[in-house]
């Protein structure tokens, strides 16, 4: 135990005193999960993923303005912004705001909408009545909602949009339409009945048409409800920060390889590793000293994400990290991660002759696996050829763990075969990396 | 016999007795896979206690590989090592105590500081507490790097280097060190010194294998030399005896160029 202790201590010792290795180990982490999970937030926003912030302008103040706000400012996603410092905005100054990038969408209501369709609505529903009757001689001109957006607003999000707002437009519609109805059917029922049953008797038989509710336009028939396809406390996508924090501290933890490899190669070429073999220490002590002391950084480098995660981000506008309901889960998936970038550091820094070969080889198959593993982009988003490959990557297993616990709300069953995937691998790099160390002795290198 | 343990550790200091064999080499043979001829070809060496064995040979000669072999580190194609009567081959882990190793390269952590490189491959030797510090204190001392220990060994110059590895070699007192080329490319100065304190290590009973490429630094230092050449050894025994071959060379540079020739080895 007191040359695994000496050699783990050795170990901290040696990375404390590396500026590029903490570089690499701490803050390349810590910036790429600040600035991705940031980048990310706002394409989440201009695909629609996120918080959608609209500007509404009721030019109008009337019904109609009122029945859109009412409805749009009930969906949780959209922000709804009618002032600005506790004045009410104009059409002018909303273009500029959503031209700038402020907000994704503005929606103005023109002046006399509501009036044009009432009106609109009088009439088609007295033009419905009357049959054959050649058009009104003076139409109520149309006035359409108007709807501008960001110019970087993705096609989807711009569509949606429109579609629900169709929707509302439609409703009210319909609304009106019930409404003038409802009122000329007192005007054209008992005309009817006097026309077919003459006018005597249509006035003695005392008719009483009664008035429409128009509630029943609101009442739904048919719905369409969206259900988590699995058990699931969070019943919202994986958020901006519960993607990138994981994915980010994961890409970290696997960047030990660098260091690591390089300070096996160093000790290989400098015949410190050839002095040790001289000693009475064993392979397995050396390597558990090893492992432990990048074990100790890689935690600290792990907390150090999630504190970005919890306390940084959130002051940055990202959502606060949320990991799920059980932390031990998190920490056996993070010890399996590291375990594996500990496996693989070795095994690169066995197999690679030079310094340069593994600095070259480590980076370039990490920035891979990572892509592969949904780090850069979700898996769900790749062609089918590259889900199926995505399986292959080290990454994905500790992603996919991640995101089972942080947004599905899973335990540590439900990580059970990434984690033994994870601890595979650390047990395969190490078996490799032995039986090379071991022919290589035997050769002199 | 069973694991043998270093005279730091044992505290039995110098004892034990005079000419007795520390190691034995037997038709010690080593191919590499793929070489096409024999590293080493039949190499026999016996190192008493208390004495300075000199491994001299030109580049590719075979002095490292066998080194490397001796100190447990390579594999032997054929042949027998025997220290302290175990067999090195068959058994390292016994007698890896007991060895010291002073490699040609620089064997020690740049980052850490010459105190913290000795105390790690102090505590792998099996050294603890007060024992550990004080020979800590006393190789410091004794390569004259105690009031620089605690600066990082990177920014060592090269003979300061020298003499931290050599303290790292004999930090646990080894009863056999083998050191190759220790004074490569330093000051007259530091080499002196090593040449010193290595005089002393043998007084106190250590064998020691040295090869060098510098034959004053073999006759000032070895009891007894071998030649060495393609593997095998071409000339061996005592300094007088080595004088006294009938070929009437005025020095050991001049009877070593003699049998492994003038030409120019890569």
């Amino acid at each position: 135990m007191y040359k695994i202790g000496a050699t783990l201590l050795k170990e901290i010792l040696l990375l404390s005193r590396d500026r590029s290795g903490l570089l690499v180990l701490f803050l390349m982490p810590a910036l790429l999960v600040l600035v991705m999970t940031l980048v990310q937030e706002n394409v989440l926003k201009t695909m629609g993923e996120g918080h959608t912030r609209v500007l509404f302008v009721d030019e109008d103040g009337q019904e109609v303005g009122e029945n859109i706000q009412r409805k749009l400012a009930g969906m949780s996603s959209i922000e709804f912004v009618k002032e600005i410092d506790g004045r009410k905005i104009d059409r002018k100054t909303a273009l500029a705001l959503v031209f700038k990038g402020d907000f994704q969408l503005c929606i103005v209501i023109p002046k006399g909408t509501t009036a044009a369709c009432k009106a609109g609505a009088q009439q088609s529903v007295r033009r419905a009545f009357e049959g054959g009757a050649p058009p009104h001689k003076d139409p109520v001109e149309r006035l359409d909602i108007r709807v501008y957006f960001d110019p970087t607003v993705f096609g989807g999000t711009r569509s949606a949009m429109l579609q629900s707002l169709e929707l509302l437009a439609f409703g009210i519609e319909m609304e009106e339409k019930m409404r003038a109805l409802s009122d000329l059917l007192q005007t054209y029922i008992p005309g009817s009945i006097r026309e077919t049953m003459g006018s005597p008797l249509a006035e003695s038989s005392g008719v009483d048409i009664p008035r429409m509710q128009r509630d029943f336009i609101h009442s739904r028939l048919l719905g369409v409800r969206e259900s988590p396809a699995g058990k699931s406390v969070f019943e919202k996508k994986p958020t901006s920060v519960q993607h990138n924090v994981p994915a980010w501290a994961l890409f970290g933890m696997f960047f030990i390889v660098v260091p690591m490899a390089g300070g096996l190669i160093r000790e290989r070429h400098d015949e410190t590793l050839a002095r040790l073999r001289t000693m009475p220490i064993s392979y397995f002590s050396i390597m558990t000293g090893k492992i432990l002391g990048y074990l100790c950084v890689c935690l600290i480098q792990f907390g150090l994400m999630l504190f970005i995660g919890i306390h940084v981000l959130p002051l940055l506008g990202a959502p606060v990290l949320q990991m799920g309901a059980d932390p031990f889960a998190v920490f056996v998936i993070a010890l399996s991660a590291i375990l594996a970038a500990t496996g693989y550091g070795i095994m690169l820094g066995t197999l690679a002759g030079t310094y340069e070969q593994a600095s070259m080889v480590g980076p370039i198959s990490i920035v891979i696996a990572a892509a592969m593993g949904g780090i850069m982009v979700p898996v769900y988003a790749m062609p089918r050829i590259m889900r199926d490959i995505s399986v292959c990557s080290p990454l994905a297993w500790g992603h996919d763990a991640f995101l089972n616990v942080f947004v599905r709300g899973g335990g540590l069953e439900s990580v059970a075969w990434q984690v033994l995937a994870l601890l595979s691998f650390f047990a395969a790099s190490l078996l490799v990396s032995r039986i090379c160390f071991s022919l290589r002795s035997r050769n002199g290198g | 016999m069973g694991p043998v343990t270093p005279l730091a550790i044992s505290g039995i200091g110098s004892a034990g007795a005079a000419g007795e064999e520390v190691l034995i080499v037997e038709n010690l043979v080593k191919i590499y896979k793929g070489a096409a001829r024999k590293a080493l070809s039949g190499l026999n060496i016996t190192v008493r206690r208390g004495e300075i064995f000199g491994l001299l040979g030109p580049n590719g000669a075979g002095k490292t590989t066998a080194i490397k072999i001796m100190s447990t580190l390579l594999s032997a194609t054929a042949g027998r090592v025997q220290i302290y009567g175990t067999d090195a081959l068959k058994h390292p882990g016994h007698i890896r105590s007991l060895l010291g190793l002073v490699p040609q390269n620089i064997a020690l952590y740049g980052g850490l500081t010459a105190r913290e490189n000795l105390r790690y491959f102090g505590t792998i030797y099996g050294l603890r507490g007060q024992v550990l510090k004080e020979r800590i204190a006393f190789c410091l001392d004794t390569v004259g790097l105690e009031s620089r220990a605690d600066q990082r060994v990177s920014t060592y110059s090269g003979g300061m280097k020298r003499r931290a590895n050599l303290a790292a070699g004999i930090l646990h007192n080894p009863r056999l060190l083998f050191l190759d080329e220790p004074t490569v490319g330093i000051d007259a100065q530091s080499r002196n010194m090593i040449l010193e304190k290595l005089s002393l290590l043998k007084q106190n009973g250590a064998a020691i294998v040295y090869t060098t490429h510098y034959m004053d630094e073999a006759e000032r230092l070895c009891d007894r030399v071998a030649i060495m050449d393609e593997g095998r050894i071409i000339a061996e025994g005592s300094l007088q005896e080595i004088a006294d071959r009938p070929t009437g060379h005025a020095d050991l540079g001049e009877l070593f160029l003699t049998l492994t020739g003038k030409e120019l080895r890569d």
